[in-house]
Formats: structure tokens, sequence, C-alpha cells
């Protein structure tokens, strides 16, 4: 060690070792400082969005960017393709049948899409038949109001709009340009945002709204699939006509989801018998199903059945947990007082005071069980199948009824 | 200042040394003063504060801050508001009393630079012939600030910078005060506007072309001047990499907005300095001191604006050479930092003041030398400054740019 530092120190290169620092820092000075100097007199790269801009930014980003949706309702089929490939259902289509008569078969009454939760997939995109839905340039999705957030791609005004019949054998489709329908949904989000409806208000919305009833507009495919059975019926030799009325039955989007390439496909595989499946019709959904089993049945037996007689099963589905269980001796509901019951519901709870089974805490939903007559057992989160089993057992007697 | 007052108790009929009132006009002369002074350091350090912002997003190819009033002008004024209207936070472990006092410490040392730094001709607030030592002295009241903040806010990160501030500040003192030596000994007086006086408009008259070792006297002046100031290559002491924010980390509000007032008002200070000393100062080109002050009525009135615009001229060509500087070098390394003071810089400073008073018996004995020297480095320093253009010039142009500072504001 020492015989390598001795000569060193007495190096020649003593004075210069001393003053290359000087002499670094006299260089990096003159390079680096006239660089910095260069860009200050150069224009700055960054732009400055978004209002000096010399073109709308939603031109200046590459053109397969996925922002928001966009649907061309004047292309849509209806087929609902892109509503069953989305993975969080953001996309909501609701269909109104018709005969194909007085009112086309396919209606939408309505489409939206909730770019607020849409996660910019594509996965809609895909499977669209006529590319009536893309995703535009579009991005800047700051509103006023939450709800505005929703792109309702049928007008209020306009619906229920009839589903695009894609003609045979087209292959492109008239689209208009991307982005111009979601640009003017946006503009929309400009207005000030709805008041707050009152109380009043509300019960107002609650009379009128008619949950779970058919809409008086739609079609009655019981009807309908007799209709067609008794069609079928009469064309029974007849594999051609046979397929025409098997293609009524469906939705007549072509969309291919069958696994044929369009509805012909389809039908004249079950006319010739090739296939048995009537579950194959994904936008026709279950009413396409009944109409087809329908006119299977009828084909089978030769008979078209009657009108089902719809109270038959009806007392049996009102209680589908009393119809499943089987009893093991009273339930404890019947057998204690209403206090030592409460004691016990409350013990089978998983007593987090979660909030989850919308009372605010576990004392309350046991009061709602034992004393307000709460019939829904299913709603302690926390204590999950457990929690469940036991209120089963404690209020019926049963067993709980699978999920 | 005081005979320019008792100029006016006599222009108004009274004679200053018996008139009873002569010390209630000094009293509101300084309080005035004092306010107009210590707006004049407020102000200019928001002014800097929002220049130096532009400065480096133009430096990295940014905009700026250019949406408060034309160019972002107004965002200083913006901040000192929300700074102000901020709550002012001492933390419970903290000592109260020295927490809250220390802004003041730095604020004090800060103002009292100002009384003894020339704007012009005669605007200065005390010509003191111990100017320059009464700077020295006076600035060293920052040190105690922030070790004082440092020590108060009980935080480690704000005592390692107050430490490093102490040793950075207290080591290179010694450089800059040997450095500033020289012109005062060029000059022969500790003066400010003496000094000035003693140089000339013409750039061969400044100090700095003098002799080499002023010019080297000049380059240790200013990078002691940044390390001092706490700007980078040597802001060190609030080093964000490293303590977070430094000394002032603990700081909130209007306590913390009177550190920042203070470190961007050093950049005035030592810009005005650097061109007092070594650039000829308020010096006007072909008029000599004692031209300037027979002048009278208007034409005095001009001269004085223009030695005032020529003196802020240069100081903030200064104050864009620290922003310039902050904004293209990175932090140094503390042992780095102390071995360039201690090998380099008080070694090379104490050999310019030999030098200097070997060239001043010289130049006594044959003149035409320092002419032909002061005349030499004029042209090299010019020749310096175009060499430099050049390069950044083409600097642009090998990246296939052009020339263009109006766009994009």
């Amino acid at each position: 060690m020492a015989e390598q530092l001795a000569p060193q120190r007495q190096a020649p290169g003593a004075f210069d070792s001393y003053t290359k620092p000087v002499r670094d820092t006299a260089k990096s000075f003159w390079e680096g400082m006239s660089i910095t100097l260069s860009y200050m007199f150069r224009k700055p790269m960054t732009t400055q969005y978004p209002d000096r801009m010399s073109v709308p930014v939603s031109q200046t980003i590459p053109a397969r960017y996925r922002g928001f949706l966009e649907v061309d309702m004047d292309i849509c089929t209806a087929c609902q393709a892109c509503e069953r490939a989305c993975p969080i259902a953001v996309i909501n289509i609701d269909i109104v049948k018709g005969d194909g008569k007085s009112r086309p078969k396919l209606n939408m009454e309505r489409f939206d899409i909730d770019i607020g939760k849409c996660m910019y997939c594509g996965l809609c995109v895909e499977p669209c038949p006529t590319g009536a839905i893309q995703h535009t340039r579009e991005f800047e999705g700051a509103t006023m109001n939450f709800n505005n957030l929703t792109l309702r791609f049928v007008p209020p005004a306009a619906a229920p709009w009839p589903a695009y019949k894609v003609p045979k054998g087209s292959e492109a489709f008239p689209r208009r340009p991307l982005g111009e329908i979601t640009r003017n949904l946006m503009h929309a989000w400009d207005a000030p945002p709805p008041p707050f409806p009152t109380d009043a208000e509300i019960a107002e919305l609650d009379k009128k709204a008619d949950h779970g009833k058919p809409k008086v507009a739609g079609l009655d495919p019981a009807a309908m699939g007799r209709q067609l059975a008794a069609k079928a019926l009469e064309v029974k030799a007849d594999k051609p006509k046979l397929q025409k009325v098997l293609e009524e039955a469906m939705a007549g989007t072509d969309c291919g989801d069958c696994g044929y390439p369009d509805c012909f496909g389809y039908s004249d595989a079950i006319a010739q018998g090739k296939e048995s499946s009537t579950e194959k019709c994904a936008p026709g959904g279950a009413d396409s199903k009944a109409m087809l089993e329908t006119i299977l049945v009828s084909l089978k037996t030769g008979v078209v059945p009657g009108p089902a007689q719809p109270d038959a099963a009806k007392p049996e589905a009102a209680s589908p947990a009393a119809a499943e269980a089987k009893p093991s001796g009273p339930p404890l509901a019947q057998t204690l007082s209403k206090e030592e019951l409460y004691k016990v519901v409350l013990e089978a709870m998983a007593g987090t005071d979660c909030g989850d089974c919308e009372y605010p805490d576990c004392d309350g939903y046991t009061k709602g069980i034992v004393y307000e007559g709460q019939k829904d057992l299913d709603r302690c989160a926390p204590g999950g199948e457990d929690s469940r089993a036991k209120l089963y057992e404690i209020m019926l007697g049963t067993k709980p009824p699978p999920k | 200042m005081q005979a320019f007052l008792d100029s006016l108790i006599r222009n108004a009929g009274h004679d200053p040394a018996t008139w009873p009132w002569t010390q209630f006009v000094y009293l509101a002369a300084m309080g005035a003063v004092s306010f107009a002074v210590i707006n004049f350091a407020a102000i200019t350090a928001g002014i800097f504060s929002w220049a130096e912002r532009r400065v480096a997003a133009r430096m990295q190819s940014r905009v700026g801050p250019n949406r408060v009033g034309p160019g972002g002008f107004l965002q200083w004024v913006a901040d000192a508001v929300k700074l102000l209207l901020k709550e002012d936070l001492v933390p419970d472990e903290a000592d109260q009393f020295l927490f809250r006092i220390a802004p003041y410490f730095m604020m004090v040392g800060f103002a009292c630079v100002f009384v003894c730094l020339p704007f012009s001709h005669r605007l200065i607030v005390a010509d003191m012939n111990v100017g320059i030592f009464y700077i020295l002295a006076v600035t060293a009241l920052i040190v105690v600030g922030i070790i004082m903040s440092g020590w108060s806010s009980n935080s480690k990160w704000s005592l390692f910078g107050a430490i490093r501030s102490a040793a950075q500040i207290i080591s290179y003192e010694i450089p800059a005060g040997m450095a500033l030596m020289i012109p005062v000994m060029l000059a022969g007086t500790l003066s400010t506007q003496g000094i000035i006086r003693a140089q000339g408009g013409w750039p061969w008259q400044w100090y700095v072309f003098n002799n080499p070792a002023a010019l080297v006297a000049f380059l240790i002046y200013f990078i002691s001047a940044l390390a001092e100031g706490n700007r980078t290559p040597f802001d060190l002491p609030e080093a964000e990499s490293e303590l977070v924010s430094g000394y002032n980390t603990e700081y909130s509000g209007m306590r913390f907005s009177y550190f920042f007032l203070v470190e961007w008002g050093n950049m005035w200070i030592m810009s005005a300095l650097a061109s007092t000393m070594f650039f000829g100062g308020w010096q006007i080109p072909g008029l000599s001191p004692e031209h300037f002050d027979a002048l009278t009525g208007g034409v005095a009135v001009l001269a004085e604006v223009a030695s005032l615009a020529i003196f802020a001229f240069k100081t903030l060509i200064f104050v864009f050479i620290v922003m310039w500087l902050r904004w293209t070098l990175p932090r140094i390394r503390v042992d780095q930092m102390m071995n360039m003071c201690w090998k380099y810089l008080v070694p090379a400073s104490f050999a310019g003041v030999l030098f200097v008073g070997v060239w001043m018996l010289i130049v006594h004995a044959a003149p035409w030398i320092g002419l032909v020297m002061r005349l030499g480095l004029t042209a090299a320093g010019a020749l310096g400054v175009t060499l430099f253009a050049l390069r950044t010039l083409k600097n642009i142009r090998d990246t296939g740019d052009k020339f263009d500072f109006t766009s994009n504001w």
C-alpha cells in the first residue's frame, strides 16, 4: 500500500490533479450553461391544454384510442351482444318485442352506457355485428352531475327505437362519423343538474313506477308461441316453410351468438332436426326459448297447447323456502316469547353492526325480524352462511334455500 | 440621507441645529425609508419567485405559471396572499418562543443589508464609511436565525439543515470576505458608494477587468455568495431529496414565507453587491461622478433615473445568472462543498489579495501596464461572451430547432 501511494504523491501530475477539478468545472459550466440557455430561447414542448391549443385535444390523440363508447342507433340490431360481453354490466338495453307486423319485432326502450363505470376494455366493441358500438376519442368526463355520466343512446322521446334489420349479404354498414353522437350527448352536461326531488315527488314517482308489471306495449310470448305452433303444424312437412316459422320465433338480429352465421342457419338446423337446443338465441332470451319450445312440443305431440293456467303454479312459488324445506319440529319462533326470541335471534347474527342489512345495527335488524315481521332472513352479510342457517332454523324451522 | 433632510428643513426656513422638531423629522424619515426598503425587498423577492418559475420552466421546455395576470405576472401576489392566510402551525414539541422568533432574525439580517446597498447615484439609505464591513457583519445574523429555527423545530431534518447551513455560511464567509477585500484595496475605501465612484462607466474601468486577480476574486465572490444564500448548487441546507426542506421543514404560513422571502431577496443582495464591487454599479458611461454631482435641474433627474436603470439592469442580469445556475447544476455533496471552499477558494482569495498588493505597486510605477491589462481583459471577456452566445446558438441549431423566445407564453 505504502509503495503504491508514495510514488503517486511524488508524481509529476500533482499540480494537474489539483487543477483538474477547476478545469472540469469550467468546462462543464461552458457546456451545461449553454445548453440550458439554448432551451430558454426555444419554444417549450408542452402544450397549454385545454384552452390554448391549435387543434382540439381529441384530434391529437391516436385514432384507436379507447375513449367514451358511442352507439349509432341507426345500425344497432339490438342483439345485445355488447351487453352480454360487458364484464361489469355497464351497458343496459331494454328490449320491447313486437309481432313484426303492427310494430317491428325488436325495439329498444333503453340503450344506456354508464361511462362513469366503464373500464374501457373494448370487449363490447368486438362482438358487435354491424360496428354500431365503437370507442370514440372523447375522454373529458368532468360533469356537475354524476347521473350525466350515463349516456342514453335511445332518446326518451323516440323510444321505443326499432332495431336495424341487416339486409342479407351486406358487409358494410353506413355509420355516422365517429364521435358525433357522443359529443352531442355530452353537450347536455353543460346544463345545470336537475334539482333533487322532494319526498312528495319521490312518493309520486314510486306510485307511477310499474315494477314487475309487463309492458302494455309488449308482446305476449305465450300467445305468439301458440300462434307460431299452429302455423308450424300446418307446414310440418315443408322444411323451408317450417324454417321461416321457426325464424320468426327468433330475435332476427343475425348476431351469430348461437354458433350459426345467422338466424337462418339456426332455424334451418332446428327445422332439419339437426339442432335440438332451444336456448341458443341470446338476443331473444327467455321469450324466444319459450316460443321455440312451444313449437317443438306441438310438432312432437301434434297438439297446440291451450293457454296455461297462470294461477295453478302460484301458491307453491309464493313461498319457495317453505316448499323446499323439510320441517323438523316447530321452529323456535312459535315456541318462545318475543323477548326470548329477540335474544336468540340477536345471538345468531355476526354482531358487527355493519349496517349491510339496511338496518342501522344488528339490534335494528333483530327487532325488524321479531317485532316488525321482516321476512328476509338473508341480509346478515358478515355472518354469512352460518347466520343464515341459524336464522332460518329459528324463524322457520327449515334449512335455508340455496342461494 | 441626513444631509438631504437638513436641506429640506433649511428650505422650510428652519435651522436644523436649533429647530425642536428636527429629531421628529429624522424619526419620521427613518420610518418612511425603512418601510420603503422592506417593501422593496418583499416585492422584488415576490417578483423573483415568479421570474424564477418562468425561467425554470423555459429551461426545462415547459411553460410555467402563466394564468394569473399578464404572463402570469401576478402569480406571486396570489401565492403571497395564500401564504399569509394559511394557518401558522407550531409543533407541540417545538421550543415555542425560539420557533416563533427565528424568522424575524432572518428578516432582520436580510433587511439590514439594504441600509448600505446603493440603488443609484444619490439613492442610498446610508452611505456608511464601513459599508462592506457592515454588510458582511449583518449577513451573519441570518446564520443565527437558521440555527435557531433548526434547533427549535425539534426535528432531525430541521437540525441537519441548520447545522449544514451554519457550516456552509461560516466557511464561505472567509473567501467571500477576502474576495471583497480586493475592490476595497483598489478603491481605498469600504464605502459602497466610494467603491462605485472609484470605478467608471466603461467596462475597462470596472474592477472585474482591472487585473487577473480581480477577475478571479469576482468568481470567488459569486460562488461564495451562492453558498451563503443557500442557492443551488449549494442548497444543501434545504436539500429536498435528503432533508424534506431543511431548517424550514416545520414552518408553515407566514413564518414559512419569511424564509423564502429572505432566500429570493438574497438574490438581489448578492447581485447588487457584485455589480457594486466589480461592475461599476450605477456609473453612466462617459459621465464622471464629479460631473454627475455638478448636474442640476431636469438633466440631474434624467441622469439619476439613468443611473438607477443601469444599476438595476446589471443587478437583474446577475439575478438571472443565479436562476440560470440553479436550473443547470445539480447539488454538490457536503464534502465537495467543503473541499471547494478550503482547498480552492480560500487559498486563491488569499493569493489574490497578495497579488493585487503587488500589482498596485507595479501599476503605480508604470501606469501603462495597468491600461494594457484592463483593455486586454475586457477584450478577453467580450470574446468569451461572444463565443458563449455562438455556442448557445449552435446548440439550438444542432437539434434542428430555431430561436424562438416569444411563442407559447
